[in-house]
């Protein structure tokens, strides 16, 4: 046999990158469909309250108008444990913005003004939407996400802050931030008996169909769900939204096949966003910058649908050497559109909040804040006493500093000038785990030398059809053009959802094994696959299923040089470089553009995004993109990334850890503090607009 | 619905007699926003695009007619040396696929405080012409903008042109904003110096329920420039005049809180866009001076 | 009503159009034309931009009756203009690109090979797609640069795709695309 060069660490193009120039590929809305019609939504006009009647008359006097759904008339739909899918089942309304009927017409026109004709009345309940850190109603939840305690203490933190020489004690906000993914959630539902078939835009496909067949009671084998291209989610789309369920009962409802595309301005009330958090971080630490204490207590909120509580403190259970620690979360079940998932849950406002008190307490230390990182290195991970399975947080920071010029710059604040802009650098630490789910993989060997493989993996974006044909390839020894990947389909061998930058890892491993055990069945067969080809299935059920007794993450390192102009308040961002190391990088050109995502998204998060819930009307204020402003890419200067290539046995065999979200994760916080070093002016609330700017200098 | 396609501006004015309420369309950048947010339902569109005339614009001797429709992009490639302040306006404008549908025209007929041509047409000192089956008539901008979204248009007329003065100095435009593209102004204001008459004149965006025009501040500084001979010696204007008179722009508007900006930052950037626009205008007009005495 | 135009190069006719309809509901939904995107409706994000009578418009903010008689190029339609054009398409692509791409396409309707418009050709093999969402929109704003205008510099490239969101890629590797696909046009003329 013939040794092939591996295609794993090549910068191998996008495999579907084609369709998606040639506008062949099929979104979940794009899909053709005889007899199509199409839905719009109602949505609640109050925060807290109960239907008390719903007039349809006037919207259904159009005879292109097939249905109003609502929850008296609505196939009633089973519980599947998740209150996100639980549509039209109740007349309360949780929140603003929820959707409380569905118009079902002829043509989208007709459904619209239909939706819009249908009168709904309230017995409206005075809502409770205001998030504050000393508000009553605060409790500690179970868990926070991703399964972590609310709470860890180590150590006696009160007694060693109260001790210590240094200490910082600041408190950080971050507002509500929304997913945005270019798409916005639409699916297209059509019945045939109890089949259902779903072209659905979502992070799992493998759970869609689960959650349908639970929802309408049917088996999971009847429900066939295609998400072949999905144009981004960024976590909104990581469990099913409402709109793939409404879209299957209007289907059920009106027995034609339903596409309902939620119009951008919706869908920040239903599928999730990031809840604000207030963060107080205290630092305590010795002269030379040693942490002996650290707290970091988060205030967040959920709402009376779902607990999702974002667990922003988590990361500082694990980032430094502190001997004394006290970590936690509180939340408020307010009357709000459920939070969910975006992008680095948890690290993403977590860490801006400890990366800026870093900041704070070099200044506070005279250090520089490059080595006051370095100082605070642990030797394991503080929380749980268990050996990094890998951790190049300090490589990540001086190969940074070297190539961002660090050691040139005058370390003091608001010194840099250049007429009347101040320039100035920051620095920060970036952080994400590794996740790794059970999912399942079949590999076919063909006669004709060609090879299959089938995995219900999700590419929303991140380029995992072609780093799943490079891992085929390699494990099967064979060039790449012989092997063919399928995902995106409900049913196909079972895949793990597209989140917690964990999809590479929990796709790529049952693909490798499949793909192993195929090579050696076909070198066992001397080399000759026999007529009717081979076929072999792996699962992961029992390595990625279990714990660990390593501690695994990525870090990375991220270095920020922004102009503040003194005299209107405005930042422009005029360099960045992320330094990262995530185990072994399998494709060079999507991770890049993966890095350099996360930084434009964190870069947004810092300067030109935010959201607001309106007190009186419990709903976002920016609730399209002329109000949320996503970073345009002249507002996005030269983002440089470099990675240090790690060798860790303990992940995966591609020796892989995720990259999706470490990119976001410290790329606030580095702005935050550069506009300190620019201005000398800490801002502790994001974005950072010119009128904080303004007003502080 | 109805959709009307006149194919001629006498068919418009007809079509829009007979239906005062049709909502003209041309480039459709708002009235298309409105349909789709379903913030509106017309009963009757009426499509301006099919008339030639209203994509076009004539230079004259003094003034520069504009076509309600001459598109953004237009305006930048061909007017930026006879109406620099509309010129450098036009290029705020959202993007490159807005810039080519957008026209003054549709800013007018929207008249929403925050249309990036307004500041600039306040500060030109222009007139909108107006015509119904009626007659035409001639609205000196300041009496445009009555109210929060609302113009002097009557029910039956349309705008038909724009008749601005050819700079006859420099004219500045500048906005504030959270993005470098794309955006909607925090706030925004226009500046022209008019030599040949020895007058200032000044527009506010996004600072008033209305477009407005900062006149105690253009008639301070109109008469300091008199005073100190400035518009004769070409000397640098006094710190303290351009400080008063950033004082009194902001003092002008009129501004809200509202999650673009607070109403205190507006007044404060409001200030230093008035300070910076007259120093850049003051700067090339004493250049210019200076050119035309070496000349 | 009815409505009757060009789109890409094919004379076409859709009837019983709303009369508020915005041109890409008439593309996607009734001209089997699903490549330009609908991401906001408000020509903020720029997934919908065509050429209408060769201009970049967001086709969300034209009426559908406002193109009667008129002409209209979609990502659909960006290979075929660009043949006519004279534009040659798989220039310069090294072997190491060709093979990502060559490999089996998984759309059906997938464009053979050799059929791309360099602008195309560039987005793939500078790695300028992830989700492929806004993709559509931004080629064929960047195609249009590139006819008017052979040798932008940078700042001309952030000036033409400004009004052109994306989430995924912080747009440097489009800036590379549209650069790649400069160079390349520099290369054949």
């Amino acid at each position: 046999m013939t040794t092939l060069p591996r295609v794993t660490g090549e910068a191998v193009a996008r495999i579907e990158a084609r369709d998606k120039v040639t506008g062949a590929a099929s979104y979940a809305a794009d899909h053709p469909l005889d007899g199509l019609t199409h839905a719009w939504p109602v949505t609640a006009t109050v925060a807290r309250g109960d239907i008390t009647a719903v007039d349809d008359s006037e919207a259904l006097r159009d005879p292109a108008v097939l249905a109003v759904l609502t929850h008296a008339n609505a196939p009633r739909l089973a519980d599947a444990g998740d209150p996100m899918v639980a549509v039209l089942r109740s007349p309360h309304v949780a929140h603003h913005g929820q959707i409380v009927a569905l118009a079902v017409a002829e043509t989208l026109e007709a459904a619209r003004a239909a939706a819009g004709a249908v009168r709904v009345t309230y017995d409206e309940q005075p809502h409770d939407v205001v998030l504050t850190a000393d508000r009553p109603g605060l409790y500690t939840p179970d868990e926070v996400n991703a399964g972590h305690p609310a709470d860890r203490r180590r150590g006696d933190f009160d007694a060693a802050y109260a001790a210590s020489e240094i200490t910082v004690d600041a408190v950080y906000e971050v507002t509500p931030l929304h997913n945005h993914p270019m798409e916005p959630h639409a699916a297209t539902a059509v019945w045939d008996g109890d089949a259902l078939t779903v072209f659905d835009s979502n992070q799992g496909s493998t759970v869609v169909r689960s959650t349908l067949a639970a929802l309408f009671e049917v088996d999971e084998a009847d429900v066939r769900v295609v998400s072949e291209h999905v144009g981004g989610g960024f976590g909104s789309k990581g469990t099913p939204r409402p709109h793939v369920a409404l879209a299957a009962l209007a289907a059920k409802a009106v027995g034609r096949p339903v596409r309902l595309a939620l119009p951008r301005n919706r869908i920040a009330a239903v599928t999730g966003h990031r809840a604000p958090t207030i963060q107080r971080v205290r630092l305590g630490a010795d002269a030379d910058g040693h942490i002996d204490a650290l707290a970091h207590e988060t205030v967040t909120q959920t709402s009376t649908l779902t607990e999702f509580v974002e667990q922003a403190s988590v990361s500082s259970r694990m980032m430094y050497a502190s001997p004394h620690s006290l970590t936690t979360h509180r939340v408020a079940r307010l009357d709000v559109p459920s939070p969910s998932w975006m992008r680095a849950p948890g690290e993403c406002p977590g860490m801006f909040a400890l990366e800026s008190a870093m900041d704070e307490l070099a200044s506070a230390c005279g250090l520089d804040p490059v080595e006051l990182r370095i100082r605070n290195e642990p030797p394991v991970e503080p929380d749980s006493g268990r050996p990094f399975s890998s951790r190049h947080l300090v490589d990540c920071l001086r190969e940074g500093a070297r190539r961002f010029g660090w050691h040139d710059r005058d370390p003091r604040p608001a010194v840099g000038r250049d007429g009347p802009l101040l320039i100035g650098s920051g620095v920060a630490a970036s952080t994400y785990p590794v996740w790794v789910f059970p999912s399942h993989a079949e590999a076919y060997a063909g006669s004709d030398g060609r090879y299959e493989v089938r995995v219900n993996a999700t590419d929303i974006g991140t380029g995992a059809r072609t780093v799943l044909t490079q891992i085929a390839a390699d494990a099967l020894g064979v060039p790449l053009d012989l092997v063919r990947v399928s995902i995106g389909r409900g049913d196909l061998p079972a895949g793990s959802v597209a989140g917690g930058s964990s999809g590479t890892a929990s796709w790529g491993w049952p693909v490798h094994k499949a793909c192993t055990d195929l090579r050696q069945r076909v070198s066992d067969a001397g080399g000759h696959v026999p007529d009717g080809g081979l076929f072999v299935r792996a699962d992961t059920e029992q390595e990625a299923g279990g714990g660990t007794e390593y501690s695994r993450h990525a870090f990375g390192a991220q270095f920020a040089e922004v102009q503040v102009d003194t005299v209107t308040g405005e930042v422009r961002v005029r360099r960045m470089l992320g330094v990262f190391a995530a185990g072994h990088i399998l494709n060079p050109r999507t991770a890049r553009s993966q890095f350099i995502g996360g930084m434009t998204m964190g870069l947004g998060m810092a300067l030109t995004e935010g959201s607001f819930l309106d007190p009186e009307f419990g709903d976002f204020t920016e609730r399209d993109l002329a109000s949320y402003h996503v970073a345009a890419c002249a507002d996005v200067p030269e983002i440089d990334v470099h990675w240090i290539d790690e060798d860790d046995p303990h992940l995966n065999p591609m020796g892989s850890k995720g990259i999706g979200e470490i990119g976001i994760v410290g790329a606030a916080a580095a702005l935050a503090n550069a506009v300190h070093h620019a201005t000398g002016m800490r801002v502790r609330r994001l974005p950072i607009h010119p009128d904080t700017i303004l007003l502080g200098l | 619905m109805d959709f009307l396609r006149p194919a001629s501006w006498e068919e418009a004015l007809a079509a829009k007699a007979e239906h005062p309420t049709a909502v003209p369309i041309a480039g459709g950048t708002d009235v298309m926003v409105e349909i789709n947010f379903d913030h509106r339902r017309p009963d009757v569109l009426l499509d301006l695009n099919r008339i030639g005339e209203l994509h076009d614009w004539e230079v004259g001797e003094d003034t520069v007619r504009l076509g309600a429709s001459v598109s953004y992009t237009r305006i930048i490639e061909n007017l930026r040396s006879v109406l620099p302040g509309l010129a450098t306006a036009s290029h705020t404008v959202a993007s490159p696929q807005i810039r080519n549908r957008g026209g003054v025209g549709g800013n007018l007929g929207c008249a929403s405080p925050a249309g990036d041509a307004h500041p600039a047409l306040l500060a030109s000192g222009c007139e909108v012409e107006v015509a119904s089956v009626r007659g035409t008539r001639m609205i000196p901008i300041d009496e445009f903008y009555v109210g929060v979204k609302r113009n002097a248009l009557a029910p039956d007329e349309l705008i038909r042109a724009i008749h601005l003065p050819r700079a006859d100095g420099p004219q500045q435009f500048s906005k504030v904003g959270t993005r470098n593209a794309m955006v909607i102004a925090v706030c925004a204001f226009g500046i022209a110096l008019h030599p040949s008459t020895r007058t200032v004149r000044t527009g506010i965006g996004s600072a008033a329920p209305t477009p407005i025009r900062a006149k105690a501040a253009e008639e301070f500084l109109a008469a300091a420039l008199e005073e100190g001979g400035f518009w004769d010696n070409g000397k640098i204007i006094p710190p303290a005049v351009a400080r008063q008179f950033a004082e009194l722009v902001s003092g002008a508007a009129n501004p809200i809180d509202d999650v673009r900006g607070s109403a205190s930052y507006r007044r404060h950037a409001l200030g230093v866009m008035a300070r910076r626009t007259l120093g850049w205008t003051w700067d090339e007009y004493r250049g210019n001076e200076r050119s035309a005495r070496c000349a | 009503m009815r409505v009757t135009f060009t789109v890409n190069g094919r004379e076409q006719e859709a009837d019983d159009v709303w009369e508020g309809e915005s041109l890409l509901y008439v593309l996607r939904e009734r001209m089997g034309l699903p490549g330009s995107k609908n991401a906001c409706e408000q020509g903020e994000c720029g997934s919908c931009t065509v050429r209408l009578d060769d201009v970049p418009v967001c086709s969300c903010l034209v009426a559908a009756g406002q193109v009667q008689g008129r002409e209209v190029v979609t990502v659909e339609g960006l290979a075929d203009q660009a043949r006519e054009r004279g534009g040659r398409a798989t220039d310069g692509t090294t072997l190491d690109q060709a093979k990502g791409w060559q490999a089996k396409p998984h759309g059906a309707q997938a464009a053979q090979p050799g059929q791309l418009a360099p602008i195309q050709q560039a987005f793939i093999d500078a790695g300028a797609v992830q989700c492929g969402f806004c993709t559509p929109g931004l080629l064929v704003a960047a195609d249009e640069l590139l006819e008017r205008n052979s040798s932008p510099t940078d700042a001309d490239i952030r000036e033409a795709l400004s009004g052109n969101l994306c989430r995924c890629t912080g747009y440097e590797k489009i800036l590379d695309a549209v650069r790649l696909a400069a160079a390349r046009q520099d290369e054949v003329v």
